[in-house]
């Protein structure tokens, strides 16, 4: 304990390592704060949303109320999905930058609808975000680099490595002391603060102790890197130049080179086809017999086949249900689509069992919910509340029954609270 | 031979005997080879995927049946945005925006589609292009081959002995500048056979290409004198070595990333579902052409019916729902001209932000002018939503225009099982509306956009030459 204690001492002597050290906490804690205030702002847009489509339901409501026409109701009136942040949602942004977080959806076909983005800046989201697991992933190897890359061959070529391989304490012992104390200091550097804000966002401290530990064996992995190429008994600039290099190739060249080698070796259809697929079937319906849509609908759906057949005015049932038909045309196509994405997204996930980069990065991810896996959990909840949607109006629609004022009360809603 | 060229030899003949040094040389070139290629096969079977789509949407668009025209304006059609022959070379912000759009009546679409929803996490490490390994990777090989070109030499007290001989500072530093110099030229060299490649193609244009290769040059020169500036301040090699580092990490992989989010803390964008409900709030207050007591469409049946002087919409020579369909649209329209606009100028504030930040990072300024004279930056995604929206507009209108004079008012209230035929127009009229096509702005608009991260650049490029030559009057001083 002593000795540690020493060894720490000598260490902090070291202008490079202390402001290393600084550097890396104030890096941290402001990316801390960049993804609080960002998971901040999309808690406050989501808050946002009863009072704003309160305002909105309600001019729909007053203009329906004239004709009572469940029709109207349904065509006009939009209802809000969201997606809030998981607690660690700050720590890792994720997808949330570029996928809505919060979209409007109506009793109409589903898939011309659930594609749609957000507003967001291309050109900031180009670069990534500025979250802890960018530090975590892209930054702190290179600290580890900084204060690794001459912990041997430093003493070596100040001349006094035979010396301390000769002292009692010294050899092995000392190497592994000197390196658990500055991993030891890394870490806490990019964990203690981390671990604050977790405490403040309230993520759960198993969460707080896997991304502890993750963080530790990444850092784990860069100081192996560095004892490995300090085994080859090169100066410390060789050394520094090595691993630099090594960071260039494992965190931004193998990457990139993947994704392009993943992108090309599973082709998706595109998703506009889809869209394409979807809005050709859906106006098709008006060059046929309305009775050939009804009978494919009620073939799907027979729970209201039976409904009072349809007379020779327009009738939003049969609207709607060539809606549903346009969007049940495209199901097959829909679900390749997302197999699609779900195969390229577990090609880079797989990739993670080989780099440590992006194998830390998907983790992350996953632990903030925000990686695909999380859009297309709230895709499915988009999907659901849109059937419950679709069931609430029919049970107008199918039965000619009016929609009233008190009727908008009682739509389907997301998730509490309501209204 | 002069004394610089022999210096320069030597500072290669160095290079050389370093095995890591040729082998990164090596990987960086062939790495950018495979950029190039693989950036340049992606932008041609993306620019053909869209150009099919378009043609099949044009196609659908105009082998529709006869119609009653509203029907058009919600079949409405599928646009694609093309992509500029440079982006191959800079494919900037195409992933992240949408490329294809729906437009219909009464609706404004977002860009659906990017290739950032559709592939793996890895897209967010960034991309394999040509613009990527020379912002990002080549300054960290000229970094390794040249931190030590004049720190060395003090460090081992060569450079006394060269002075010694009779050479100046000054040709010491010159023939350092020519041999690491040489080197970016040749990292820059697979990239330039791309830019040659991508010139052979039609459409591109010769200003944009003179500004990339510009900034560039000027970004890899300047690159080469800040490290041997710092090689010249930085007594020992090592600490030249790390300084760099701290100064490419800084530079090139940390305010990229600051500076954007800084700018959206600073400058919130409004959300779709606020902007959607702000446009359908300021509409009603405009005027609701449901209501049949609404001032503004009341008045505005008075001013139809004056105009053709007669008392009922029923006698009116035109159909009057599809004059109140042309109202209703120019109303809406104008609205969402209105909200495009505010958040677009919110996003240029945005990257004026960003671009106030690469004063200190000029990679900041080489990415904008990079992406600016490629056409791939905001700038050029609005362009095209602009286009985008005034077609719509324009093909929307032309629709409502048909339903004013192509469908009679009385056909257009009816409701018995005839109606439906009679309501409906002859299917050439869908053909002889125009296809969407996307005017790429010119090459002169597009370097005039790079200007100011080349100016930035070069800027940069003077106050470090500048500085060098400052330093070179002390090199090996205080030895």
């Amino acid at each position: 304990m002593n000795l540690l204690r020493h060894e720490l001492r000598l260490l902090l002597r070291q202008r490079l390592t202390v402001i290393a050290l600084i550097l890396l906490a104030s890096l941290t804690a402001a990316a801390l704060a960049a993804g609080m205030a960002e998971v901040a702002r999309q808690r406050a847009a989501i808050a946002a949303i009863p009072a704003a489509q309160a305002e909105d339901i309600g001019a729909v409501a007053d203009d329906v109320d004239r004709t009572k026409d469940a029709g109207s109701a349904a065509y006009y009136s939009f209802h809000p999905t969201w997606d809030a942040p998981a607690p660690l949602a700050f720590a890792a942004l994720g997808m949330r930058d570029v996928s809505p977080y919060i979209l409007r959806v109506r009793a109409l076909g589903l898939e011309a609808q659930i594609h749609d983005g957000d507003i967001f800046n291309p050109e900031a989201a180009l670069p990534g975000r500025f979250d802890f697991a960018f530090v975590l992933v892209f930054l702190a190897p290179l600290f580890v680099i900084a204060l690794f890359h001459d912990l041997v061959s430093g003493e070596r070529e100040a001349g006094r490595q035979r010396m301390l391989d000769a002292l009692a304490h010294g050899g092995r012992r000392l190497w592994r002391r000197r390196t658990a104390l500055r991993l030891g200091l890394l870490w806490i550097a990019l964990c203690a603060p981390f671990v604050i804000a977790s405490v403040i966002e309230g993520v759960s401290a198993v969460a707080i102790l896997t991304v502890s530990v993750v963080a530790l064996g990444y850092l784990l992995f860069w100081v192996g890197l560095s004892a490995l190429i300090g085994r080859w008994r090169w100066s410390s600039v060789t050394n520094a130049a090595t691993l630099a290099a090594a960071w260039l190739v494992l965190v931004l060249i193998v990457p990139t080179l993947a994704n392009v080698a993943i992108n090309t070796a599973i082709p998706v259809d595109q998703g506009s086809e889809i869209a394409l697929a979807q809005r050709e079937a859906v106006n098709h319906a008006w060059d046929i017999p309305r009775e050939d849509t009804m009978r494919r609908f009620y073939a799907n759906y027979p729970e209201w086949s039976d409904s009072a057949p349809l007379g020779t005015a327009f009738h939003y049932k049969w609207y709607l249900a060539f809606h549903q038909n346009g969007d049940d045309s495209v199901a097959p196509r829909v679900r390749a689509y997302r197999q699609g994405l779900e195969a390229r997204d577990a090609a880079g996930r797989t990739l993670g069992w080989l780099l440590p980069s992006v194998g830390v990065q998907a983790l992350l991810m996953r632990l903030a919910d925000t990686d695909l896996t999380a859009q297309l959990a709230y895709q499915d909840r988009v999907r659901a509340f849109h059937r419950r949607l679709r069931q609430f109006y029919y049970g107008y629609l199918f039965r000619d029954r009016p929609f009233t004022r008190t009727d908008f009360d009682r739509a389907p809603c997301f998730a509490p609270p309501c209204r | 031979m002069s004394v610089v060229r022999l210096i320069a030899r030597d500072e290669w003949r160095m290079m050389a005997r370093n095995r890591v040094a040729l082998i990164a040389i090596v990987l960086l070139v062939l790495l950018t080879l495979v950029a190039t290629a693989s950036s340049f096969a992606h932008q041609r079977s993306i620019a053909a995927l869209r150009d099919r789509h378009a043609h099949a949407a044009d196609t659908a668009f105009d082998a529709q049946p006869d119609r009653h025209p509203h029907r058009m304006v919600h079949y409405g059609t599928f646009i694609f945005r093309p992509l500029g022959p440079l982006a191959a070379f800079d494919p900037g912000v195409d992933a992240f925006t949408g490329s294809s759009m729906f437009l219909e009546g009464h609706r404004q679409n977002t860009a659906n589609f990017g290739d950032v929803r559709q592939s793996s996490l890895l897209i967010r490490f960034g991309q394999l292009t040509p613009a990527f390994m020379l912002q990002v990777v080549a300054p960290l090989l000229l970094i390794f081959l040249g931190y030590g070109a004049l720190a060395r030499e003090t460090e081992r007290g060569t450079l006394r002995l060269l002075m010694l001989q009779g050479i100046s500072r000054g040709q010491v530093v010159r023939g350092k500048l020519l041999a690491l110099g040489t080197v970016a030229l040749l990292a820059a060299t697979p990239a330039a056979i791309g830019l040659v490649a991508v010139a052979g193609q039609p459409g591109a244009l010769a200003w944009p290409i003179l500004a990339i290769v510009l900034g560039y040059a000027a970004y890899l020169l300047l690159w080469t004198v800040v490290i041997l500036l710092v090689s010249t301040l930085v007594r020992r090699g090592r600490d030249a070595l790390l300084a760099l580092l701290a100064i490419w990490a800084v530079a090139v992989v940390l305010l990229p990333r600051v500076a954007p989010d800084i700018a959206s803390a600073a400058i919130p964008l409004t959300n779709r579902f606020q902007t959607d409900v702000a446009i359908a709030r300021d509409l009603r207050r405009m005027g609701d052409s449901h209501d049949p007591d609404d001032p503004h469409f009341a008045a505005f049946k008075r001013s139809v019916l004056n105009r053709y002087g007669v008392s009922k919409v029923e006698d009116l020579p035109v159909n009057y729902k599809g004059v109140v369909a042309v109202e209703g649209e120019r109303m809406t329209s104008s609205l969402f001209d209105r909200y495009a606009a505010a958040s677009f100028a919110a996003q240029a504030g945005q990257n004026r932000l960003v671009a106030a930040v690469g004063l200190v990072s000029p990679t900041i300024a080489l990415r904008s002018l990079s992406m600016a004279a490629a056409g791939t930056d905001v700038a050029g995604h609005r362009r095209f939503m602009e286009q985008a929206e005034a077609y719509r507009y324009a093909l929307v209108q032309q629709l409502n225009h048909l339903q004013a004079a192509g469908v009679s008012y009385a056909d257009d209230s009816a409701t018995d099982a005839d109606a439906d035929r009679r309501k409906r127009i002859g299917a050439d009229h869908w053909q002889a509306i125009p296809d969407f096509r996307f005017v790429a702005p010119g090459g002169g608009t597009l370097a005039a956009a790079a200007l100011p991260g080349l100016v930035v650049v070069i800027g940069w490029l003077a106050v470090a030459s500048t500085l060098l030559m400052l330093a070179t009057r002390r090199l090996g001083a205080g030895r």
